[in-house]
């Protein structure tokens, strides 16, 4: 209240200041010009035209350019409300779709979690397996091998009762022979050899 | 040289006399009739295509629209719907003609204290109908201030009956004063262009300054003119 009471006080003192004014300057040169506007003559036309141009206006916006103006208005309105509706209900939807995927998801993770366990299990039982069976051939080829080794120990021992084995006769006779040839020329049989041998064993302490 | 309000004297286009009556079709008149056109055309055609989204001129008369609608409904409330299309007929009418008057040539049929102080009378007229057909004798409780001590009723009541009479002058002389000072000082200063020769340019470089200046009134005007009816159709429909 005070603003608007203060704004038209100041503006009735402009109108006053204007008149004033203008007074002024016309009194300054007596045939100065009058302003226009206050002409009383022009009032009645310009009251007259005022009022049918307004009228006027008045039925062509009211009647005219209004009812357009709100009928697009309230087009949008409505498009916008449809549109947020529609967003919301696809809001719900997705929503529950989410809701659907995730069970799925669990769902499917607790699968791959129980396959991934199974196939540790499996994995688990069938070295387990894989391990006893080779260790029983190992077991059975160290057998084996050192059944060989034993045999072949006592193989190579050659026939009980005799001190050296028959690989080392051999041996022994064509070293002697050979070296008996390049030394002295003289060709000795495997029966010299052997009677060699003999004596030489006869002879080694025991 | 001629004087920088001779641009408000009427030229008489259609001499028209009724009983006596003088209502001639004056340059006046004729851009108030441009006016009624030019505010149809804008708010029509603007509006023909109806597009959900809206071009540029579409734009603009949706938003004159709404800017009424919003300043009834925050200045007056759900009752002054009612008076919608008189309040928005009055803005687009004050706003053209006070913008159509920015055209060199053109007359500013607002710049007349009688056009616009008829206008303001038919408001405070109106407006005062309205209160005491809606409210009775209670109308009158306007002048008394809410909450006021009983020994300042001798004082504040003229006040308020006073303020509340002033109302169609202030609003008329608000806006015809604005109207008239802004158009005399640009005749002015285009009248300095005109004697100062090659150093006119520096009275045109404030004449660009001020137009734009004028525009900003001419809008400004026009929007003080329709908030001020509906604070006082709000006054008459809820008094306070």
């Amino acid at each position: 209240m005070n603003i608007r009471r203060v704004s038209s006080l100041s503006a009735t003192a402009f109108l006053a200041l204007v008149l004033l004014g203008h007074e002024a300057t016309g009194a300054s040169s007596s045939s100065g010009p009058k302003l226009p506007q206050l002409d009383l003559t022009t009032y009645s036309s310009q009251v007259f035209w005022l009022i049918v141009s307004f009228v006027v206006l008045y039925f062509l916006v009211a009647k005219l350019a209004m009812p357009r103006i709100a009928e697009v208005l309230e087009e949008r309105q409505e498009r916008i409300e449809d549109d947020l509706d529609k967003a919301e209900t696809l809001k719900k939807e997705a929503y529950q779709v989410r809701i659907e995927y995730e069970k799925a998801l669990s769902a499917a993770r607790e699968k791959a979690q129980d396959a991934t366990r199974h196939a540790q299990e499996e994995i688990a039982k069938r070295s387990a397996e894989a391990e006893s069976a080779a260790q029983v051939k190992v077991t059975v080829m160290l057998e084996e091998a050192e059944k060989r080794i034993a045999a072949s120990k006592t193989g190579a021992e050659g026939t009980s009762g005799d001190p050296i084995s028959s690989l080392e006769r051999s041996v022994a006779q064509e070293v002697v022979a050979n070296a008996v040839q390049k030394l002295i020329g003289v060709d000795v049989t495997a029966a010299d050899i052997d009677a060699a041998i003999a004596a030489t064993l006869e002879e080694r302490p025991q | 040289m001629a004087s920088p309000v001779d641009q408000f004297k009427l030229k008489t286009l259609v001499p028209f006399e009724v009983g006596g009556v003088d209502l001639a079709y004056t340059t006046s008149s004729l851009w108030m009739t441009i006016t009624v056109v030019a505010v149809t055309l804008f708010l029509t055609l603007s509006m023909r295509g109806g597009r959900l989204v809206p071009g540029r001129w579409q734009s603009l008369a949706e938003l004159s629209y709404e800017f009424i609608a919003n300043m009834i409904r925050e200045n007056v409330g759900t009752e002054g719907r009612k008076y919608f299309p008189f309040i928005f007929t009055l803005f687009m009418f004050i706003l053209m003609g006070n913008l159509l008057g920015m055209i060199p040539y053109s007359y500013t049929f607002t710049s007349q204290i009688v056009v616009t102080f008829a206008i303001a009378i038919t408001i405070f007229l109106g407006v005062t109908v309205i209160g005491i057909v809606l409210h009775g004798f209670h109308f009158f409780t306007l002048f008394v201030p809410p909450g006021m001590p009983i020994v300042l009723a001798p004082l504040l009541i003229p006040i308020e009956i006073i303020s509340y009479f002033v109302r169609p002058v202030s609003l008329s002389v608000r806006l015809f004063a604005n109207m008239m000072a802004g158009h005399t000082m640009m005749k002015v200063f285009a009248g300095f262009t005109a004697a100062l020769g090659v150093l006119g340019i520096a009275p045109i470089l404030l004449l660009v300054a001020l137009t734009g200046f004028e525009i900003m009134v001419a809008v400004l005007q026009a929007y003080v003119f329709t908030v001020l009816t509906c604070l006082y159709l709000n006054d008459a429909i809820h008094l306070h």
